[in-house]
Protein backbone atom coordinates (compact mmCIF):
# COMPACT_ATOMS: atom_id res chain seq x y z
CA UNK A 1 0.00 0.00 0.00
CA UNK A 2 1.26 3.46 -0.88
CA UNK A 3 -0.80 5.19 1.79
CA UNK A 4 -2.26 3.44 4.80
CA UNK A 5 -4.24 5.06 7.62
CA UNK A 6 -5.52 3.27 10.71
CA UNK A 7 -8.02 5.02 13.01
CA UNK A 8 -6.52 8.36 12.10
CA UNK A 9 -7.61 11.36 14.17
CA UNK A 10 -6.88 15.05 13.80
CA UNK A 11 -8.05 17.75 16.17
CA UNK A 12 -7.39 21.47 15.91
CA UNK A 13 -7.94 22.75 19.44
CA UNK A 14 -11.62 21.88 19.89
CA UNK A 15 -12.43 21.19 16.23
CA UNK A 16 -12.35 17.55 15.20
CA UNK A 17 -11.27 17.63 11.57
CA UNK A 18 -10.70 13.90 10.98
CA UNK A 19 -12.02 11.08 13.13
CA UNK A 20 -11.39 7.32 13.06
CA UNK A 21 -10.36 7.29 9.45
CA UNK A 22 -9.09 4.12 7.79
CA UNK A 23 -7.89 4.11 4.25
CA UNK A 24 -5.55 2.23 1.97
CA UNK A 25 -4.30 3.40 -1.40
CA UNK A 26 -2.86 0.84 -3.79
CA UNK A 27 0.17 1.55 -5.93
CA UNK A 28 -0.74 2.76 -9.39
CA UNK A 29 -4.35 3.50 -8.56
CA UNK A 30 -6.28 6.74 -8.39
CA UNK A 31 -7.96 7.31 -5.04
CA UNK A 32 -10.58 10.00 -4.57
CA UNK A 33 -11.76 11.80 -1.44
CA UNK A 34 -15.10 13.53 -1.73
CA UNK A 35 -17.30 15.19 0.84
CA UNK A 36 -19.07 18.45 1.68
CA UNK A 37 -17.13 21.58 2.65
CA UNK A 38 -15.39 21.09 5.97
CA UNK A 39 -15.60 17.29 5.80
CA UNK A 40 -11.89 16.93 6.48
CA UNK A 41 -10.51 16.19 3.01
CA UNK A 42 -7.78 18.81 3.02
CA UNK A 43 -6.74 17.91 6.56
CA UNK A 44 -6.41 14.26 5.52
CA UNK A 45 -4.30 15.22 2.50
CA UNK A 46 -2.12 17.55 4.57
CA UNK A 47 -1.43 14.79 7.04
CA UNK A 48 -0.31 12.61 4.15
CA UNK A 49 2.12 15.23 2.90
CA UNK A 50 3.29 15.91 6.43
CA UNK A 51 2.04 19.49 6.90
CA UNK A 52 -0.42 18.52 9.61
CA UNK A 53 0.51 16.08 12.34
CA UNK A 54 -2.02 13.38 13.23
CA UNK A 55 -3.38 13.71 16.77
CA UNK A 56 -3.61 9.93 17.07
CA UNK A 57 -3.82 6.82 14.95
CA UNK A 58 -1.32 5.58 12.42
CA UNK A 59 -0.54 7.00 9.01
CA UNK A 60 2.16 5.67 6.76
CA UNK A 61 3.15 6.73 3.26
CA UNK A 62 5.42 4.42 1.23
CA UNK A 63 5.50 2.36 4.41
CA UNK A 64 7.15 5.27 6.29
CA UNK A 65 5.61 6.88 9.35
CA UNK A 66 4.53 10.48 8.69
CA UNK A 67 5.66 11.59 12.14
CA UNK A 68 9.11 10.01 11.89
CA UNK A 69 10.17 10.34 8.28
CA UNK A 70 8.57 13.42 6.73
CA UNK A 71 11.68 14.30 4.74
CA UNK A 72 11.94 10.92 3.04
CA UNK A 73 8.22 10.87 2.35
CA UNK A 74 8.11 14.37 0.90
CA UNK A 75 11.06 13.62 -1.40
CA UNK A 76 8.86 11.08 -3.23
CA UNK A 77 5.63 13.08 -3.30
CA UNK A 78 4.12 15.70 -5.57
CA UNK A 79 1.67 18.12 -3.97
CA UNK A 80 -1.02 20.26 -5.58
CA UNK A 81 -2.54 22.19 -2.65
CA UNK A 82 -6.12 23.44 -2.57
CA UNK A 83 -4.95 27.07 -2.79
CA UNK A 84 -2.23 27.83 -5.31
CA UNK A 85 0.99 28.79 -3.60
CA UNK A 86 3.21 29.64 -6.53
CA UNK A 87 6.11 31.93 -5.70
CA UNK A 88 4.97 35.35 -7.00
CA UNK A 89 8.51 36.71 -6.75
CA UNK A 90 9.67 34.36 -9.52
CA UNK A 91 8.71 33.89 -13.16
CA UNK A 92 6.93 30.77 -14.42
CA UNK A 93 10.05 28.84 -15.37
CA UNK A 94 12.00 30.04 -12.30
CA UNK A 95 9.18 28.75 -10.12
CA UNK A 96 9.89 25.26 -11.41
CA UNK A 97 13.67 25.60 -11.25
CA UNK A 98 13.71 26.97 -7.72
CA UNK A 99 11.24 24.29 -6.66
CA UNK A 100 13.51 21.64 -8.19
CA UNK A 101 16.35 23.00 -6.08
CA UNK A 102 14.31 22.40 -2.91
CA UNK A 103 14.47 18.72 -3.89
CA UNK A 104 18.21 18.94 -4.38
CA UNK A 105 17.94 18.64 -8.17
CA UNK A 106 20.91 20.21 -9.97
CA UNK A 107 20.70 23.26 -12.18
CA UNK A 108 21.05 21.52 -15.55
CA UNK A 109 18.53 18.80 -14.73
CA UNK A 110 16.13 21.40 -13.38
CA UNK A 111 16.27 23.41 -16.61
CA UNK A 112 15.55 20.32 -18.73
CA UNK A 113 12.75 19.23 -16.41
CA UNK A 114 11.26 22.73 -16.50
CA UNK A 115 10.95 22.65 -20.28
CA UNK A 116 9.55 19.13 -20.36
CA UNK A 117 6.93 20.02 -17.77
CA UNK A 118 5.92 23.30 -19.38
CA UNK A 119 5.38 21.35 -22.60
CA UNK A 120 3.47 18.63 -20.79
CA UNK A 121 1.07 21.15 -19.22
CA UNK A 122 0.94 23.29 -22.40
CA UNK A 123 2.55 26.33 -20.83
CA UNK A 124 5.57 26.57 -23.10
CA UNK A 125 4.69 30.07 -24.33
CA UNK A 126 4.43 31.29 -20.76
CA UNK A 127 7.90 30.29 -19.57
CA UNK A 128 8.90 33.87 -18.80
CA UNK A 129 5.58 35.23 -17.57
CA UNK A 130 5.37 36.65 -14.07
CA UNK A 131 2.91 34.69 -11.94
CA UNK A 132 0.30 37.49 -11.57
CA UNK A 133 0.05 37.62 -15.37
CA UNK A 134 -1.17 34.00 -15.58
CA UNK A 135 -4.87 33.13 -15.73
CA UNK A 136 -6.42 30.88 -13.09
CA UNK A 137 -6.20 27.87 -15.39
CA UNK A 138 -2.55 28.55 -16.22
CA UNK A 139 -1.65 28.91 -12.55
CA UNK A 140 -3.33 25.62 -11.79
CA UNK A 141 -1.48 23.89 -14.63
CA UNK A 142 1.77 25.37 -13.37
CA UNK A 143 1.14 24.10 -9.84
CA UNK A 144 0.58 20.63 -11.31
CA UNK A 145 3.77 20.95 -13.37
CA UNK A 146 5.62 22.01 -10.23
CA UNK A 147 4.32 18.98 -8.34
CA UNK A 148 5.90 16.75 -10.99
CA UNK A 149 9.34 18.30 -10.86
CA UNK A 150 10.79 15.51 -8.69
CA UNK A 151 9.20 12.64 -10.68
CA UNK A 152 6.97 11.73 -7.72
CA UNK A 153 5.65 8.23 -7.09
CA UNK A 154 2.51 9.64 -5.51
CA UNK A 155 0.76 12.78 -6.67
CA UNK A 156 -1.62 14.46 -4.24
CA UNK A 157 -4.15 16.84 -5.75
CA UNK A 158 -6.48 18.86 -3.52
CA UNK A 159 -9.34 20.04 -5.76
CA UNK A 160 -7.19 20.21 -8.91
CA UNK A 161 -9.94 21.55 -11.16
CA UNK A 162 -12.11 23.77 -8.95
CA UNK A 163 -13.06 26.98 -10.73
CA UNK A 164 -11.57 26.03 -14.09
CA UNK A 165 -13.21 26.11 -17.51
CA UNK A 166 -14.16 22.83 -19.24
CA UNK A 167 -11.19 22.97 -21.63
CA UNK A 168 -8.65 23.22 -18.86
CA UNK A 169 -10.50 20.62 -16.83
CA UNK A 170 -10.36 18.15 -19.72
CA UNK A 171 -6.68 18.90 -20.30
CA UNK A 172 -5.96 18.21 -16.63
CA UNK A 173 -7.99 14.99 -16.70
CA UNK A 174 -6.07 13.81 -19.76
CA UNK A 175 -2.76 14.59 -18.13
CA UNK A 176 -3.70 12.86 -14.90
CA UNK A 177 -4.69 9.76 -16.84
CA UNK A 178 -1.34 9.93 -18.69
CA UNK A 179 0.44 10.03 -15.36
CA UNK A 180 -1.57 7.12 -14.05
CA UNK A 181 -0.63 5.14 -17.14
CA UNK A 182 3.02 5.83 -16.31
CA UNK A 183 2.41 4.12 -12.98
CA UNK A 184 2.13 7.17 -10.76
CA UNK A 185 -0.32 6.78 -7.88
CA UNK A 186 -2.88 9.59 -7.67
CA UNK A 187 -4.86 10.85 -4.72
CA UNK A 188 -7.32 13.64 -5.29
CA UNK A 189 -10.17 15.48 -3.67
CA UNK A 190 -12.94 16.99 -5.68
CA UNK A 191 -16.43 18.44 -5.46
CA UNK A 192 -17.22 17.24 -8.98
CA UNK A 193 -18.62 13.73 -8.85
CA UNK A 194 -18.18 13.45 -12.60
CA UNK A 195 -14.46 13.96 -12.05
CA UNK A 196 -14.29 11.36 -9.30
CA UNK A 197 -16.24 8.89 -11.41
CA UNK A 198 -14.04 9.47 -14.43
CA UNK A 199 -10.65 9.32 -12.76
CA UNK A 200 -10.88 7.33 -9.58
CA UNK A 201 -10.59 3.58 -9.07
CA UNK A 202 -11.80 4.00 -5.52
CA UNK A 203 -13.66 6.80 -3.83
CA UNK A 204 -14.00 7.61 -0.14
CA UNK A 205 -16.99 9.71 0.81
CA UNK A 206 -16.37 11.75 3.96
CA UNK A 207 -18.78 13.76 6.04
CA UNK A 208 -18.34 15.42 9.43
CA UNK A 209 -14.74 14.21 9.72
CA UNK A 210 -15.67 10.56 9.17
CA UNK A 211 -15.75 8.11 6.30
CA UNK A 212 -19.33 7.31 5.31
CA UNK A 213 -18.69 4.97 2.37
CA UNK A 214 -15.85 3.62 0.32
CA UNK A 215 -15.55 1.64 -2.89
CA UNK A 216 -15.21 1.87 -6.64
CA UNK A 217 -17.71 4.28 -8.23
CA UNK A 218 -19.73 1.39 -9.67
CA UNK A 219 -19.77 -0.45 -6.36
CA UNK A 220 -20.91 2.66 -4.54
CA UNK A 221 -23.71 3.21 -7.02
CA UNK A 222 -24.77 -0.42 -6.85
CA UNK A 223 -24.75 -0.52 -3.06
CA UNK A 224 -26.37 2.77 -2.25
CA UNK A 225 -28.80 3.79 -5.01
CA UNK A 226 -31.08 2.21 -7.61
CA UNK A 227 -29.58 1.95 -11.08
CA UNK A 228 -31.92 4.48 -12.73
CA UNK A 229 -33.24 7.89 -11.81
CA UNK A 230 -36.06 9.86 -13.31
CA UNK A 231 -35.81 13.56 -12.63
CA UNK A 232 -39.01 15.57 -12.99
CA UNK A 233 -39.24 19.31 -12.75
CA UNK A 234 -42.88 19.81 -11.92
CA UNK A 235 -43.04 22.61 -9.40
CA UNK A 236 -44.16 22.27 -5.80
CA UNK A 237 -47.91 21.93 -6.33
CA UNK A 238 -47.70 19.29 -9.02
CA UNK A 239 -45.09 17.44 -6.98
CA UNK A 240 -47.68 16.70 -4.33
CA UNK A 241 -50.06 15.43 -6.98
CA UNK A 242 -47.47 13.15 -8.51
CA UNK A 243 -46.33 11.71 -5.22
CA UNK A 244 -49.94 10.96 -4.23
CA UNK A 245 -50.27 8.78 -7.33
CA UNK A 246 -46.80 7.25 -7.52
CA UNK A 247 -45.80 7.34 -3.86
CA UNK A 248 -45.35 3.59 -3.91
CA UNK A 249 -42.19 4.06 -6.00
CA UNK A 250 -38.94 5.03 -4.29
CA UNK A 251 -38.70 8.80 -4.55
CA UNK A 252 -37.35 11.98 -3.03
CA UNK A 253 -38.36 15.59 -3.54
CA UNK A 254 -36.02 18.51 -3.46
CA UNK A 255 -37.28 22.02 -4.10
CA UNK A 256 -38.89 22.10 -7.51
CA UNK A 257 -37.58 18.66 -8.42
CA UNK A 258 -38.78 15.14 -7.89
CA UNK A 259 -36.54 12.13 -8.18
CA UNK A 260 -37.87 8.60 -8.75
CA UNK A 261 -35.61 5.59 -8.47
CA UNK A 262 -35.95 2.27 -10.26
CA UNK A 263 -34.14 -0.92 -11.14
CA UNK A 264 -34.69 -0.63 -14.90
CA UNK A 265 -35.92 2.05 -17.34
CA UNK A 266 -39.29 0.35 -17.95
CA UNK A 267 -40.29 0.72 -14.28
CA UNK A 268 -40.93 4.37 -15.11
CA UNK A 269 -43.23 3.69 -18.08
CA UNK A 270 -46.52 4.46 -16.27
CA UNK A 271 -45.15 7.57 -14.72
CA UNK A 272 -43.75 8.85 -17.99
CA UNK A 273 -47.01 8.15 -19.79
CA UNK A 274 -49.03 9.98 -17.13
CA UNK A 275 -46.89 13.09 -17.26
CA UNK A 276 -45.72 13.11 -20.85
CA UNK A 277 -45.74 16.91 -21.09
CA UNK A 278 -43.40 17.47 -18.19
CA UNK A 279 -39.72 18.43 -18.27
CA UNK A 280 -37.93 15.21 -17.36
CA UNK A 281 -34.74 13.26 -17.57
CA UNK A 282 -34.34 9.51 -17.31
CA UNK A 283 -30.72 8.59 -16.66
CA UNK A 284 -28.51 5.95 -15.05
CA UNK A 285 -27.62 6.76 -11.44
CA UNK A 286 -24.35 8.50 -10.82
CA UNK A 287 -21.93 9.03 -8.00
CA UNK A 288 -23.64 12.36 -7.39
CA UNK A 289 -26.83 10.50 -6.40
CA UNK A 290 -24.83 8.41 -3.96
CA UNK A 291 -23.15 11.52 -2.59
CA UNK A 292 -26.42 13.37 -2.03
CA UNK A 293 -28.08 10.36 -0.53
CA UNK A 294 -25.29 9.75 1.96
CA UNK A 295 -24.45 13.32 2.88
CA UNK A 296 -27.90 14.86 2.57
CA UNK A 297 -28.88 18.05 0.85
CA UNK A 298 -28.32 20.40 3.73
CA UNK A 299 -25.78 23.13 3.35
CA UNK A 300 -22.77 22.97 5.65
CA UNK A 301 -22.71 26.11 7.70
CA UNK B 1 10.55 13.97 14.42
CA UNK B 2 13.72 15.85 15.24
CA UNK B 3 13.14 19.31 16.57
CA UNK B 4 15.04 22.54 16.55
CA UNK B 5 18.50 23.43 15.33
CA UNK B 6 19.83 19.89 15.48
CA UNK B 7 17.37 18.88 12.77
CA UNK B 8 18.55 21.60 10.38
CA UNK B 9 20.54 20.35 7.40
CA UNK B 10 22.28 22.23 4.62
CA UNK B 11 18.97 22.13 2.73
CA UNK B 12 18.26 25.49 4.37
CA UNK B 13 20.71 27.05 1.89
CA UNK B 14 18.26 26.28 -0.94
CA UNK B 15 15.77 28.67 0.62
CA UNK B 16 18.50 31.22 1.31
CA UNK B 17 19.38 31.02 -2.40
CA UNK B 18 15.74 31.61 -3.33
CA UNK B 19 15.71 34.81 -1.31
CA UNK B 20 19.06 35.90 -2.73
CA UNK B 21 17.83 35.27 -6.26
CA UNK B 22 14.72 37.41 -5.74
CA UNK B 23 16.79 40.12 -4.03
CA UNK B 24 19.29 40.35 -6.89
CA UNK B 25 16.56 40.99 -9.44
CA UNK B 26 15.35 43.93 -7.34
CA UNK B 27 18.64 45.06 -5.75
CA UNK B 28 18.24 48.73 -6.70
CA UNK B 29 15.02 48.92 -4.75
CA UNK B 30 16.62 47.19 -1.80
CA UNK B 31 20.07 48.66 -1.32
CA UNK B 32 19.62 52.42 -1.48
CA UNK B 33 16.56 52.88 0.76
CA UNK B 34 18.29 50.73 3.38
CA UNK B 35 21.21 53.17 3.45
CA UNK B 36 19.02 56.21 4.07
CA UNK B 37 18.74 55.79 7.84
CA UNK B 38 22.42 55.10 8.56
CA UNK B 39 23.50 58.02 6.37
CA UNK B 40 21.03 60.25 8.20
CA UNK B 41 22.47 59.07 11.53
CA UNK B 42 26.00 59.84 10.34
CA UNK B 43 24.96 63.40 9.45
CA UNK B 44 22.63 64.14 12.33
CA UNK B 45 24.54 62.58 15.19
CA UNK B 46 28.09 62.20 13.95
CA UNK B 47 28.50 65.49 12.14
CA UNK B 48 25.56 67.63 13.38
CA UNK B 49 25.45 66.96 17.10
CA UNK B 50 29.07 65.84 17.00
CA UNK B 51 30.19 69.37 16.18
CA UNK B 52 28.85 70.50 19.59
CA UNK B 53 30.51 67.64 21.44
CA UNK B 54 34.20 67.91 21.84
CA UNK B 55 34.95 64.34 22.68
CA UNK B 56 33.24 61.31 24.13
CA UNK B 57 35.26 58.70 26.02
CA UNK B 58 38.37 60.46 24.76
CA UNK B 59 37.67 60.28 21.01
CA UNK B 60 35.89 62.54 18.49
CA UNK B 61 32.13 61.93 18.66
CA UNK B 62 31.82 60.46 15.15
CA UNK B 63 34.44 57.88 16.07
CA UNK B 64 32.49 57.09 19.21
CA UNK B 65 29.11 56.60 17.49
CA UNK B 66 30.47 54.76 14.42
CA UNK B 67 30.07 51.28 16.04
CA UNK B 68 26.56 52.26 17.18
CA UNK B 69 25.56 53.34 13.68
CA UNK B 70 27.00 50.11 12.24
CA UNK B 71 25.18 48.00 14.79
CA UNK B 72 21.89 49.78 14.18
CA UNK B 73 22.27 49.41 10.40
CA UNK B 74 22.83 45.68 10.79
CA UNK B 75 20.00 44.95 13.21
CA UNK B 76 17.45 47.19 11.53
CA UNK B 77 17.96 45.62 8.13
CA UNK B 78 17.75 42.13 9.63
CA UNK B 79 14.68 43.11 11.64
CA UNK B 80 12.78 44.51 8.66
CA UNK B 81 13.63 41.49 6.55
CA UNK B 82 12.53 38.98 9.18
CA UNK B 83 9.40 40.81 10.29
CA UNK B 84 7.57 42.31 7.33
CA UNK B 85 9.59 40.40 4.72
CA UNK B 86 9.20 36.97 6.28
CA UNK B 87 5.62 37.60 7.33
CA UNK B 88 4.74 38.55 3.79
CA UNK B 89 6.32 35.41 2.40
CA UNK B 90 4.65 33.29 5.06
CA UNK B 91 1.13 34.68 5.17
CA UNK B 92 0.41 36.70 2.05
CA UNK B 93 2.30 34.62 -0.49
CA UNK B 94 2.14 31.20 1.18
CA UNK B 95 5.67 30.68 -0.08
CA UNK B 96 6.71 28.70 2.99
CA UNK B 97 3.85 26.26 2.58
CA UNK B 98 5.08 25.47 -0.92
CA UNK B 99 8.63 25.04 0.33
CA UNK B 100 7.84 22.70 3.21
CA UNK B 101 5.86 20.45 0.87
CA UNK B 102 9.32 19.44 -0.41
CA UNK B 103 12.08 17.70 1.58
CA UNK B 104 12.97 21.10 3.08
CA UNK B 105 11.67 21.25 6.66
CA UNK B 106 9.94 24.06 8.53
CA UNK B 107 13.00 24.35 10.79
CA UNK B 108 15.15 24.88 7.71
CA UNK B 109 12.82 27.57 6.42
CA UNK B 110 13.20 29.33 9.79
CA UNK B 111 16.97 28.97 9.63
CA UNK B 112 17.07 30.21 6.04
CA UNK B 113 15.02 33.29 6.87
CA UNK B 114 17.32 34.13 9.78
CA UNK B 115 20.41 33.56 7.66
CA UNK B 116 18.93 35.70 4.92
CA UNK B 117 18.04 38.53 7.32
CA UNK B 118 21.60 38.32 8.65
CA UNK B 119 22.97 38.48 5.13
CA UNK B 120 21.01 41.62 4.39
CA UNK B 121 22.19 43.15 7.65
CA UNK B 122 25.75 42.34 6.68
CA UNK B 123 25.40 43.90 3.22
CA UNK B 124 23.89 47.14 4.52
CA UNK B 125 26.28 47.51 7.46
CA UNK B 126 29.28 46.80 5.25
CA UNK B 127 28.26 49.63 2.92
CA UNK B 128 27.92 51.90 5.95
CA UNK B 129 31.36 50.72 7.06
CA UNK B 130 32.81 51.80 3.73
CA UNK B 131 31.16 55.24 4.03
CA UNK B 132 32.54 55.64 7.55
CA UNK B 133 36.00 54.58 6.37
CA UNK B 134 35.87 57.31 3.74
CA UNK B 135 35.05 59.80 6.47
CA UNK B 136 38.33 58.81 8.12
CA UNK B 137 36.78 57.34 11.23
CA UNK B 138 38.93 54.22 11.48
CA UNK B 139 42.60 54.02 12.44
CA UNK B 140 43.19 50.41 13.48
CA UNK B 141 43.53 47.24 11.42
CA UNK B 142 41.23 45.49 13.93
CA UNK B 143 38.27 47.18 12.18
CA UNK B 144 38.62 44.45 9.57
CA UNK B 145 36.90 42.19 12.10
CA UNK B 146 33.82 44.46 12.26
CA UNK B 147 31.83 42.58 9.57
CA UNK B 148 32.03 39.42 11.67
CA UNK B 149 30.36 41.25 14.54
CA UNK B 150 27.75 43.03 12.43
CA UNK B 151 26.86 39.69 10.84
CA UNK B 152 26.41 38.12 14.27
CA UNK B 153 24.37 41.10 15.51
CA UNK B 154 22.14 40.90 12.44
CA UNK B 155 21.77 37.15 12.95
CA UNK B 156 20.76 37.70 16.57
CA UNK B 157 18.08 40.24 15.73
CA UNK B 158 16.87 38.21 12.75
CA UNK B 159 16.26 35.34 15.18
CA UNK B 160 14.31 37.55 17.59
CA UNK B 161 12.25 38.85 14.65
CA UNK B 162 11.47 35.31 13.48
CA UNK B 163 10.27 34.40 16.97
CA UNK B 164 7.84 37.32 16.78
CA UNK B 165 6.84 36.70 13.17
CA UNK B 166 6.10 33.03 13.76
CA UNK B 167 3.86 33.81 16.72
CA UNK B 168 1.69 36.73 15.69
CA UNK B 169 -1.79 36.33 14.27
CA UNK B 170 -1.76 39.54 12.27
CA UNK B 171 0.80 41.95 10.93
CA UNK B 172 -0.37 44.84 13.17
CA UNK B 173 1.41 43.25 16.14
CA UNK B 174 4.66 44.39 14.57
CA UNK B 175 3.74 47.93 15.68
CA UNK B 176 4.13 46.80 19.29
CA UNK B 177 7.36 45.02 18.53
CA UNK B 178 8.91 48.03 16.86
CA UNK B 179 7.65 50.60 19.35
CA UNK B 180 8.27 48.45 22.41
CA UNK B 181 11.56 46.80 21.59
CA UNK B 182 13.33 47.71 18.35
CA UNK B 183 13.15 51.47 18.67
CA UNK B 184 14.25 51.61 22.33
CA UNK B 185 17.01 49.08 21.62
CA UNK B 186 18.44 51.41 18.98
CA UNK B 187 19.00 54.14 21.57
CA UNK B 188 19.43 52.24 24.84
CA UNK B 189 22.27 49.98 23.85
CA UNK B 190 25.26 52.27 24.15
CA UNK B 191 24.94 53.28 20.55
CA UNK B 192 25.01 57.08 20.92
CA UNK B 193 26.40 57.48 24.45
CA UNK B 194 27.78 55.19 27.18
CA UNK B 195 25.09 53.39 29.12
CA UNK B 196 26.83 54.25 32.41
CA UNK B 197 24.69 57.43 32.22
CA UNK B 198 21.55 55.37 32.94
CA UNK B 199 20.21 54.43 36.36
CA UNK B 200 21.26 50.95 37.44
CA UNK B 201 18.02 49.05 36.48
CA UNK B 202 18.06 50.53 32.99
CA UNK B 203 21.68 49.49 32.60
CA UNK B 204 20.73 45.92 33.45
CA UNK B 205 18.01 45.94 30.82
CA UNK B 206 20.43 47.43 28.31
CA UNK B 207 22.99 44.68 28.96
CA UNK B 208 20.34 42.01 28.50
CA UNK B 209 19.58 43.30 25.01
CA UNK B 210 22.42 41.70 23.01
CA UNK B 211 22.95 44.83 20.90
CA UNK B 212 24.76 46.43 23.85
CA UNK B 213 27.38 43.69 23.81
CA UNK B 214 27.73 43.81 20.04
CA UNK B 215 28.23 47.58 20.03
CA UNK B 216 30.73 47.43 22.86
CA UNK B 217 32.73 44.70 21.13
CA UNK B 218 32.77 46.76 17.94
CA UNK B 219 33.86 49.83 19.86
CA UNK B 220 36.80 48.00 21.34
CA UNK B 221 37.75 46.95 17.82
CA UNK B 222 37.53 50.45 16.32
CA UNK B 223 39.29 52.10 19.24
CA UNK B 224 41.67 49.14 19.79
CA UNK B 225 40.85 49.02 23.50
CA UNK B 226 40.96 45.54 24.93
CA UNK B 227 39.20 45.25 28.30
CA UNK B 228 38.24 42.25 30.48
CA UNK B 229 34.54 43.02 29.95
CA UNK B 230 34.98 41.71 26.40
CA UNK B 231 34.84 38.16 27.67
CA UNK B 232 31.31 38.19 29.16
CA UNK B 233 30.15 40.33 26.27
CA UNK B 234 31.41 37.81 23.72
CA UNK B 235 29.88 34.93 25.65
CA UNK B 236 26.50 36.71 25.78
CA UNK B 237 26.70 37.77 22.12
CA UNK B 238 27.31 34.19 20.99
CA UNK B 239 25.21 32.46 23.62
CA UNK B 240 22.12 34.61 23.10
CA UNK B 241 22.42 34.16 19.33
CA UNK B 242 22.41 30.39 19.67
CA UNK B 243 19.54 30.37 22.16
CA UNK B 244 17.44 32.77 20.13
CA UNK B 245 18.06 30.84 16.91
CA UNK B 246 17.00 27.60 18.60
CA UNK B 247 13.82 29.26 19.85
CA UNK B 248 13.11 30.85 16.47
CA UNK B 249 13.54 27.61 14.56
CA UNK B 250 11.25 25.73 16.94
CA UNK B 251 8.71 28.48 16.85
CA UNK B 252 8.67 28.39 13.06
CA UNK B 253 8.18 24.61 13.16
CA UNK B 254 5.18 25.00 15.43
CA UNK B 255 3.72 27.67 13.23
CA UNK B 256 4.11 25.88 9.92
CA UNK B 257 3.40 22.25 10.84
CA UNK B 258 0.26 22.11 12.94
N1 LIG C 1 -5.55 25.07 10.78
C1 LIG C 1 -6.78 24.85 11.27
N2 LIG C 1 -7.14 25.34 12.46
C2 LIG C 1 -8.38 25.12 12.95
N3 LIG C 1 -9.32 24.42 12.32
C3 LIG C 1 -9.02 23.90 11.11
C4 LIG C 1 -7.74 24.09 10.53
N4 LIG C 1 -7.72 23.45 9.33
C5 LIG C 1 -8.94 22.91 9.18
N5 LIG C 1 -9.72 23.17 10.24
C6 LIG C 1 -11.11 22.70 10.44
O1 LIG C 1 -11.16 21.32 10.19
C7 LIG C 1 -12.33 20.96 9.49
C8 LIG C 1 -11.99 20.25 8.21
O2 LIG C 1 -11.42 21.17 7.31
P1 LIG C 1 -10.83 20.74 5.89
O3 LIG C 1 -10.16 21.93 5.32
O4 LIG C 1 -10.02 19.51 6.05
O5 LIG C 1 -12.16 20.40 5.08
P2 LIG C 1 -12.35 20.09 3.54
O6 LIG C 1 -13.08 18.81 3.45
O7 LIG C 1 -11.06 20.18 2.82
O8 LIG C 1 -13.30 21.28 3.10
P3 LIG C 1 -13.42 22.05 1.67
O9 LIG C 1 -14.19 21.16 0.78
O10 LIG C 1 -14.19 23.27 2.03
O11 LIG C 1 -12.05 22.32 1.22
C9 LIG C 1 -13.12 22.25 9.31
O12 LIG C 1 -14.06 22.34 10.34
C10 LIG C 1 -12.07 23.33 9.44
O13 LIG C 1 -12.64 24.51 9.94
MG1 LIG D 1 -10.35 21.34 1.34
Amino acid sequence: MIVEAKSLHKRFHDVVAVESLDLAVERGSCYGLVGPNGAGKTTTMRMIYCLNRPTSGRLSVFGLDVLKEPRRIKARLGVVPQDNNLDPDLSTCRNLEVYARYFGIGRADAATRCHELLDFMQLRDRADSPIPALSGGMKRRLVIARALVNNPELLILDEPTTGLDPQVRHLIWDRLLDLKEQGITLMLTTHYMEEAQKLCDRVLIMDHARAVAEGSPTELIREHVSPYVLELRAGRTLNAHITSRFGHMEHRSSGQNLYFYGGSPDEFDDLLAAYSQMERLLRPSSLEDVFLKLTGRDLRL
Amino acid sequence: MNQGLLSVTSAFSRVWLRNAQVYLTLWKFNIFPALAEPILFIFVFGIGIGSYIDQMEGVPYLEFVAPGILGIAAIMQATFECTYGSYFRMRMQNTFEGIISTPVSAAEVGMAEIAWGATRGLVTSTLVLVILAFLGVFHNPSVLLLPVITLLAAFNFAAIAIIVTSRIAQMEYFHFYFAGFVLPAQFLCGTFFPISRFPEPVQVIAWIIPLTSFVDIMRSLTLARITPSLIPETVWALGSTIILTELAVRSMQRRLVE
